[in-house]
């Protein structure tokens, strides 16, 4: 560990959103009153669809868009209506937003140079900054003739050079091709290893979320759907939405009726036995659902629609009471010419969903 | 689509031919004039082929001509409108695509509306400001009453007068008023990334700090293209100075050189030493494009390298 990494690590700082709403006129809410707090070193992804919020709360945590109303607090200080440069944020922008007339240097130094840090001390933390990103070689080239993957360490290092309190990231790696946003993950998961900054990270994508993030913040349309790590989060979704959101094929939802016994599904099978009464929606992984085996849940019967083969695993596609269910099963599993499916629904496995609000019904079950 | 046809070939070249005579031919014709004696002029008429008299030519213009003046005045005119353009048009540009200024797209618009409306449209006008900068205030206070008014009060109805005319000032700042320039940085501006704003605020640049650190060195190219385009037409213009400037001291080269004509009728021109003016002024432009005209193509084509 050298002094970059300690000086950043002891700079960071929790951040606090308070009431935060902001607006841009009375009909466009973009986010209702919000609250959260991310805590100080912590590895926060923020995730949802796009146009849910995340970019402009990132941006107001920021200082690059206006708060309509509420607080934000880095450590203990409010920052809502300061300039971003007196909040201690540093940011790694989509398109890297280097200077492009800039050498690596000078675009690491820049925002040293601009708080008027001495010669020296400028040269000898860049020197640290570009030695830890691998990017000691390249300090006097330009951006443009450097690779993807190299633009975006240096606009990384241009954020830690300054040693921030609190380092944002807005979609980062949404620029890069597979491999190198597959390498990139790791390199930042491994950066924040190291440096230990309050890091807050945008993004779309529910497979960088659940691979950087200490904890996962879900968005949709301005409200909070969860704030958990990404385990619960998988395992325990507190609505359909993150149910749905989650998972590659996502979590199935079914409707489901309950006559205070069993829940049935829409063609009359029962799936689970439970003492409500109502309408609900239940949902099931893909994965947790057993083909032909036998377990604590009941079985029913589903017609097969189609199989992708994806190397790793089958997944199959069949016809539940009029929903569409994915089943996934191990590589090549024998069911070649079979159009009706046994399938299991182990009741552990099972979440269940109230139908009007979306959330999640804890305990419905019994322990989960 | 490329063709191969032979006929194809031959007429493609007949028309570049026709083409280069209709450009180089007048051109030839003037370097012809420029080197022939006035008194080969009197005798044969047209010079159809060169002579050895252009720096006998070219020395009269400098001793018997008020055109070397005049080319200063030319390049003091061509020089501040290019800087003044090009100042201007970047400060405007920055002003409409950084800032979210609600009325934006209208300032916008109506800087694009000056390129519809050059300085020969809007001559007369344009000179009785000149004549009185003051005279569109006069107006507003005489429609407004205002100046009732006033002169109940004091006496005297207010009057201003100041003219800018046979000055370099009001040869020049007629000629500012043109939107090409704000047109050109500001499509420049829109290719850059729309985040580099944004990534100068968070390492703690202001908007001035932002305009000279890193929107002024990257509009380098941009820069030298509209100085070159607005350098040559400063120096071509030909109207506005005609009517803004009355004394010889004050023209600029090209009113001199039409001025060579002689006023009376019958009199034949001294043909062979306007032309030798004629080279002589076209000389500079033609240096300036030869020095800059790598920047003009970067400029132009709008792309960051």
């Amino acid at each position: 560990m050298n002094a970059i990494d300690t000086a950043i690590r002891a700079a960071a700082a929790s951040i606090t959103v308070k009431d935060l709403t902001k607006a841009y006129d009375p009909q466009t809410v973009v986010i209702p009153p919000m609250d959260v707090e991310l805590k100080a070193g912590e590895f926060t992804v923020v995730l949802g669809p796009s146009g849910c919020g995340k970019s402009t709360l990132l941006q107001m945590i920021a200082g690059l868009e206006r708060v309509s109303s509420g607080k934000i607090l880095i450590g203990t200080r409010e920052v809502q209506d300061l300039e971003p440069k007196h909040r201690g944020c540093a940011m790694v922008f989509q398109n890297y937003a280097l200077y492009p007339h800039m050498t690596v240097f000078e675009n690491m130094a820049y925002s040293l140079k601009v708080s008027g840090t001495p010669k020296a001390e400028r040269a000898e933390r860049v020197a640290a900054v570009a030695k830890m990103l691998g990017l000691a070689d390249y300090l006097h080239r330009k951006p443009g003739q450097l690779s993807g993957g190299q633009r975006q360490r240096v606009a990384i290092g241009r954020a830690i050079v300054r040693e921030p309190a609190v380092l944002l990231f807005d979609e980062p790696l949404s620029n890069l091709d597979a491999q190198l946003r597959h390498d990139m993950r790791v390199e930042l998961a491994d950066l924040h290893r190291r440096i230990g900054a309050t890091t807050v990270f945008v993004t779309h994508d529910q497979v960088e979320a659940m691979t950087l993030a200490d904890r996962i913040l879900i968005l949709n349309k301005g409200r909070i759907e969860q704030f958990d790590t990404p385990k619960a989060i998988y395992h325990n979704p507190a609505s359909v939405f993150v149910a749905k959101f989650i998972g590659a094929p996502p979590m199935n939802i079914l409707p489901v009726t309950g006559d205070g016994a069993a829940l049935r599904l829409a063609d009359g099978q029962v799936v689970a036995n439970a003492s409500l009464t109502g309408t609900y929606q239940l949902g099931i992984r893909p994965e947790d659902i057993v083909l032909d085996g036998k377990t604590e849940g009941h079985a029913v019967k589903a017609a097969l629609r189609f199989r992708e083969d994806l190397g790793s695993h089958s997944v199959l596609a069949a016809d539940l009471g009029g929903s569409t269910v994915r089943i996934a099963t191990p590589f090549g599993a024998d069911i070649a010419d079979r159009l009706e499916l046994d399938l299991n629904f182990p009741t552990s496995r099972l979440h269940l969903f109230d139908a009007a609000t979306g959330r999640a019904i804890p305990g419905a079950f019994g322990a989960q | 689509m490329i063709e191969n046809a032979r006929s194809l070939n031959i007429a493609a070249s007949v028309i570049l031919l026709a083409g280069m005579l209709y450009i180089l031919g007048p051109l030839y014709l003037t370097l012809a004039t420029a080197s022939q004696s006035y008194e080969f002029l009197l005798r044969n008429g047209l010079a159809w082929y060169p002579g050895d008299q252009f720096f006998n030519n070219a020395a009269r213009i400098f001793t018997e001509t008020r055109i070397p003046i005049q080319m200063l005045n030319s390049l003091a005119v061509a020089f501040s409108l290019a800087i003044a353009t090009c100042i201007l048009s970047f400060l405007s540009a920055y002003a409409i695509v950084y800032f979210r200024i609600r009325w934006a797209g209208v300032a916008f618009a109506l800087i694009l509306a000056t390129i519809m409306l050059p300085v020969d449209i809007r001559v007369i006008t344009t000179y009785q400001v000149a004549s009185n900068v003051f005279s569109p205030v006069n107006a507003l206070l005489d429609v407004t009453g205002l100046n009732g008014l006033i002169a109940k009060a004091f006496g005297a109805p207010v009057q201003l007068e100041l003219s800018v005319l046979n000055t370099h000032f009001g040869l020049i700042a007629p000629l500012v008023a043109h939107g090409t320039g704000t047109f050109l940085f500001r499509q420049f501006f829109l290719t850059l990334p729309k985040d580099l704003f944004k990534a100068a605020r968070m390492d703690g640049a202001g908007p001035v700090r932002f305009m000279f650190d890193i929107l002024l060195p990257l509009s380098r190219t941009s820069f030298a293209a509209l100085f070159v385009l607005t350098f040559l037409s400063g120096w071509i213009q030909y109207l506005w100075p005609l009517v803004a400037s009355s004394t010889p001291d004050m023209q600029t080269a090209v009113v001199g050189l039409a001025r060579l004509l002689p006023d009376s009728d019958g009199e034949v021109p001294d043909f062979p030493m306007i032309m030798a003016g004629a080279v002589i002024v076209s000389l500079v432009p033609l240096l300036m494009i030869a020095l800059l005209q790598r920047y003009l193509v970067q400029g132009l084509v709008l792309s960051e390298k």
